[in-house]
């Protein structure tokens, strides 16, 4: 009886004692819900126009970070990082276009799988040898993201939101909303979703299949850079960044491996039941540090009832 | 030349389908248990053992593992590093609640417990395919890593969460534990692998090898022709687990000596993954190469520049050195996406109709 | 496949062969297991930068130690127990006269092994902190103090001198998830019981370690009068901006020595003011050691340091001198005591438990007011050299307190309590019979 009323009664009177704080959790986990919808959202996109499973996005991640705070501090001005961080992360998505991509065209997708591991593996000795190992501070204020706080007082309580998290908030919202301008209205865009629906039928009508993935890789590394320097501004960036690629996983499976929409509200949604777990059944029951698995589980669970994800398309077999 | 095949005649289907089809092929095994079990005991140095041979054979032994599952029953794992982990605690349970034990048994029953493990979490995988599924086992991963953190009683409760590997003899002849010589644990390695992998060929050549091979090609197709789905997928997953579990075991026990709960995080699971893709998937030869190739490769690069005299720090090499198995990984994947137990394939075919091109 | 193996077996053997013909018997192989890359290389570079500065220093000031140079090489382990495995075996076929694994996960594996392959193990400030026993672990040492002392020492600090003055508080201790971050957790336990304060311990995975926002909405949720970190790596400087961003009273937040790492704050800057960490050793630069190194090292580019970025001033750094300091005076010590500059391992092992490293010798050493005196016997492999509360003040740590030093009444019956469980669980384990405690 003790159990079930700590398991099913307490959490949720605690909410309700607290409100102030449910809601300051509630923000955390929009939050990091955001920062995980971006990076999902850099699978998504590869996966969408050339169905590799890239998972090399986490240290395109760091990598263009750490590219753009190694500019800064070797003296070139903040604004004219961001650019060419930028042309960095093209030419980047270029190389690996020509050298392990074009090779491995109609490869099983457990062997492209394979070699964007080849490249994480690649860019973390490359980019260690480079920048280094330390964590360094994100040019945040040279970017002009504030950095102030709001406090609010809700409940007679105390809610703080950090500015520079509203600004990855509506960072992401923007990124978003023009990403799927251009993947619905453009003529680029419409041609990463011909080749995402069929490769032979895309290459027939005259898309070329280097340029569209040399693009998609450029627009994941944009994701990236965002990604970068959102999360950078809250913890620094250095290599320990990297793991966040793990983070992003359960959001793919929950949000369907091809949904861009999926990829938003998966990241929301396991961002914030995580947080909500942690803090109200994890840290009291269980020993605190759930939020290494809850994603996992709770996708999981989903999945026995939606074997392609919430968003994902239906797979349709032929024998 | 070496392999000229004139003269082996085959009479019988039987013959045919044999385990050596072709003579040369038991000599060149047979040459190979010899080095294995007679030369390199008694040429290799500690650190040979300690570096190359014994942690060889159990990565192999556990990309063998993952190989029967993904390679053969075509279901892909992101989980091993968990159930290797699942392999070492039960044995260190096996061993703390039952003292006397002996360590074989031990290893051998550790198994079980990995393997009944990984098939409650091969459940999903009748529902789940493809990367979903991928991405399924990896909550097998982070969960079992927490679980080892976080239950005291599988550690013992120790101050540190670690668990530690006692002295442990068998007839007189230490195995594990500290005071334990290379050599001995190196044999007792080297027989566990070579009983597995004599099971593990005989499987996969039979009835049950061939009904996995149906259902990694098409699953539906396979259920048409009347093989029970759930039943081979769950059997893949309790074998596969279970030689798993077995690495696992002699991973801490016949190997570290100590583990932590980190150590069967992630970067395991992908360590073990890069070798039976390396090596060749839906392979047995191959999970040997590409244990060669992944474990011993980094050993003997890192040792080059500091041979030549190359005036690099070690953290240079260290950082160039996970380059070039990234750039090898690329390298290989490209050149022959089957692996290198394909290369040897045409290169013994190449062999055998030497010195005539075609 | 028989050419692969013969390849690798030859080329194993070449490599062997000529890593042994590389072996010059005048050299003093003390060897180090760093890492400068992987998540955890924040802080452990500028330590092994400050280790390797000092001991070129010693071979470029005076030749090495007692005439003999000192090869002080490099493996890289990247903090994996798995590469620390490969490390020790290689630096042992060598011909190391010591291990200095600089993780604890990599110490719990080496710690069996020293009794068998009789190589001194040296963990300054870090490893198990039941090693203090010499009678149990004859071949292991911390010096100058370990972590129990240091949980012991903050605990005395906070509570003004007296730990019974935090009877009621609340006390999270924020810890990476990890044999390290679990080391002084039976000590807390033990002073919670004994003087009624509550433990919260709050685990930090090492996935979580940048974005630990859950763990500081518990601290909140909680309100603990104090939170003592234990981290490492990336943690510290994820938990420090978590701190501020919280608006956690800077002056309850407390960490172990590895805490005091100037760039972790700097992150921060002035809304870091008050933060405190417990530290054994103070920066100097002007002390002559430090002048020293400057000069025969980084002034003549030796040095791998971050110069731009403050390193030479950082606690880090000199922390890492100060290792070496204490191992090259065990060299020293060992020597004298052999009669011979070219020492063995045994020998060595002599020399890091009878150190005796007090003001005026400290004084010779060039690190007067660095670190505090310490004395290892026989029984005593740590040497409990005390520490010092230091303080964030916006830009640089400042000393804020005397030298402490630990309660050992309560820490040396835990010390064998611990010793005889681990010797009981490795039976049969052999013990140091010469001397007795």
């Amino acid at each position: 009886m003790e159990f079930l009323h700590s398991i099913l009664i307490k959490p949720f009177a605690d909410m309700a004692t607290a409100p102030d704080f449910l809601l300051q959790v509630l923000w955390e986990g929009t939050v990091s819900g955001t920062l995980y919808a971006l990076i999902a959202l850099g699978f998504v996109l590869i996966f969408k126009s050339s169905r590799i499973f890239n998972f090399a996005q986490g240290i395109m991640v760091v990598f263009a970070a750490l590219t753009l705070v190694g500019l800064h501090e070797n003296g070139v001005p903040a604004l004219l990082a961001v650019p060419i961080t930028l042309a960095v992360m093209y030419v980047l998505a270029m190389s690996i276009e020509r050298v392990v991509l074009r090779p491995l065209v109609n490869q099983p997708d457990i062997i492209l799988f394979m070699a964007t591991i080849g490249i994480t593996l690649f860019l973390i000795g490359f980019g260690e040898i480079i920048f280094g190992g330390e964590n360094k501070r994100m040019i945040t204020e040279e970017l002009m993201i504030p950095t102030g706080s709001f406090e609010f007082e809700p409940f007679g309580g105390f809610l703080l939101i950090e500015q520079k998290d509203v600004t990855a908030v509506v960072g992401a919202v923007i990124l978003v909303l023009a990403l799927l301008m251009f993947l619905n209205k453009s003529k680029m865009g419409r041609a990463i979703r011909a080749l995402g629906d069929d490769h032979q039928a895309a290459l027939s009508v005259g898309i070329s299949l280097s340029t569209i993935w040399v693009l998609v890789w450029f627009i994941a590394g944009v994701v990236a850079l965002v990604t970068g320097i959102a999360w950078g501004a809250r913890a620094g960036v250095s290599f320990a960044l990297e793991v966040i690629a793990y983070k992003a996983l359960p959001v793919l499976m929950l949000g369907g491996l091809e949904s861009v929409s999926g990829a938003i509200i998966g990241g929301l949604l396991i961002g914030i039941l995580e947080k909500l777990f942690e803090i109200y059944w994890g840290q009291p029951l269980l020993g605190g540090n759930t939020e290494t698995w809850f994603a996992y589980v709770f996708a999981l669970f989903v999945l026995l009832f939606r074997p392609q994800g919430l968003f994902g398309e239906k797979i349709i077999e032929r024998v | 030349m070496l392999y000229r095949v004139a003269g082996q005649y085959k009479t019988s289907y039987k013959a045919d389908f044999a385990l050596f089809p072709v003579r040369q092929d038991a000599w060149l095994l047979a040459f190979i248990l010899v080095l294995a079990f007679v030369v390199f005991p008694m040429t290799a140095s500690e650190f040979v053992f300690r570096t190359l041979l014994i942690p060889v054979l159990i990565y192999s032994l556990a990309a063998l593992g993952l190989n029967i599952l993904t390679g053969y029953a075509g279901q892909l794992s992101l989980g091993t590093g968990a159930f290797m982990g699942v392999g070492a605690y039960a044995c260190y349970k096996l061993m703390t609640i039952f003292p006397g034990l002996n360590l074989l048994a031990a290893v051998l029953m550790s198994g079980f417990v990995s393997a009944a493990i990984g098939v409650a979490f091969g459940l999903p995988s009748l529902r789940i395919k493809g990367f979903y599924l991928a991405i399924a086992t990896l909550a097998a991963q982070f969960f079992l890593v927490w679980l080892f953190q976080k239950w005291g009683w599988l550690y013992n409760y120790s101050a540190s969460g670690a668990i530690q590997v006692p002295n442990i003899s068998i007839l007189g002849f230490t195995f594990a534990g500290p005071t334990a010589p290379a050599i001995n644990q190196y044999f007792f390695v080297l027989c566990t692998v070579t009983l597995i992998t004599f099971v593990a060929i005989n499987l996969t050549r039979g009835r049950i090898g061939r009904q996995w091979k149906a259902v990694r090609d098409m699953d539906i197709a396979a259920e048409l022709v009347g093989i029970n789905l759930m039943k081979a997928k769950l059997l893949a997953f309790f074998v596969s687990s279970y030689i798993i579990g077995v690495a696992g075991a002699l991973f801490v026990f016949l190997w570290r000596g100590a583990a932590e709960a980190n150590l069967f995080d992630i970067p395991l699971s992908f360590r073990v993954l890069f070798i039976a893709i390396i090596g060749g998937l839906g392979s047995i030869l191959g999970n040997y190469l590409g244990a060669i190739l992944i474990v011993a490769l980094p050993v003997i690069i890192s040792g080059v520049p500091a041979a030549l005299g190359l005036p690099l720090t070690p953290a240079t090499v260290d950082h160039l050195n996970i380059m070039i198995i990234g750039a090898l990984i690329i390298l290989f994947l490209i050149l022959e996406p089957h692996g290198l137990a394909r290369l040897w394939a045409v290169a013994r075919e190449k062999l055998i109709i030497w010195p005539f091109p075609h | 496949m028989k050419k692969l193996i013969a390849n690798v077996l030859l080329s194993a053997t070449i490599l062997a062969g000529l890593s042994l013909s590389a072996v010059a018997q005048d050299t003093l192989k003390l060897p180090n297991m760093s890492y400068r890359t992987g998540p955890f290389a924040a802080t452990g570079t500028p330590h092994q930068n400050g280790q390797l500065d000092y001991m070129t220093m010693l071979n470029e000031r005076d030749g090495g130690i007692n005439g003999v140079k000192i090869a002080f090489d490099e493996c890289e382990t990247g903090y994996n127990t798995e590469k620390g495995v490969e490390c020790y075996e290689r630096l042992k076929s060598e011909g190391a006269l010591v291990t200095q694994p600089w993780s604890t996960g990599i110490t719990l594996q080496v710690l069996p092994r020293t009794n068998v392959d009789k190589i001194p193990m040296f963990g300054p400030s870090y490893g198990f902190s039941a090693m203090q026993d010499g009678k149990t672990f004859k071949w292991a040492f911390n010096a100058p103090t370990s972590y129990w002392d240091g949980a012991s020492m903050i605990m005395t600090a906070l509570g003004d001198g007296d730990v019974a003055n935090l009877n009621g508080k609340k006390i999270a201790f924020l810890h990476l998830d990890h044999p390290y971050g679990k080391e002084p957790i039976p000590l807390f336990e033990k002073l919670a019981a004994e003087h009624g304060f509550t433990f919260l311990p709050i685990p930090v995975g090492l996935t979580e370690m940048q974005n630990q926002s859950a763990q500081w909405l518990q601290i909140r949720r909680e309100r603990p009068d104090y939170v003592i970190m234990w981290g490492w790596g990336a943690m510290n400087a994820g938990a420090v901006t978590e701190a501020v961003k919280t608006r956690y009273p800077m002056d309850q937040f407390v960490s172990v020595w590895w805490g005091a790492h100037n760039p972790d704050l700097k992150l921060v800057g002035a809304d870091g003011k008050g933060y405190r960490a417990l530290s054994w050793n103070f920066t100097d630069s002007e002390a002559p050691v430090m002048q020293d190194i400057k000069k025969h090292v980084v002034d003549a580019g030796k040095s791998q340091i971050d110069q731009a970025g403050g390193e030479f001033d950082s606690m880090a750094y000199q922390r890492g001198v100060l290792m070496s300091v204490i191992l090259a005076e065990a060299v020293r010590v060992a020597q004298d005591h052999a009669g011979t500059p070219n020492i063995n391992q045994e020998q060595l092992r002599w020399g890091l438990e009878n150190l005796n490293m007090d003001d005026a010798r400290l004084a010779e050493l060039g690190v007067e007011g660095m670190m505090g005196p310490l004395k290892t016997t026989c029984a005593n492999h740590t040497g409990n050299a005390g520490a010092w509360m230091v303080q964030w003040d916006g830009e640089k740590f400042e000393k804020v307190s005397e030298l402490l030093s630990a309660d050992r009444a309560l820490i040396d019956p835990l010390v064998e309590e611990e010793a005889a469980k681990y010797a009981a669980a490795n039976a049969p384990w052999p013990t140091n019979e010469e001397c007795s405690m």
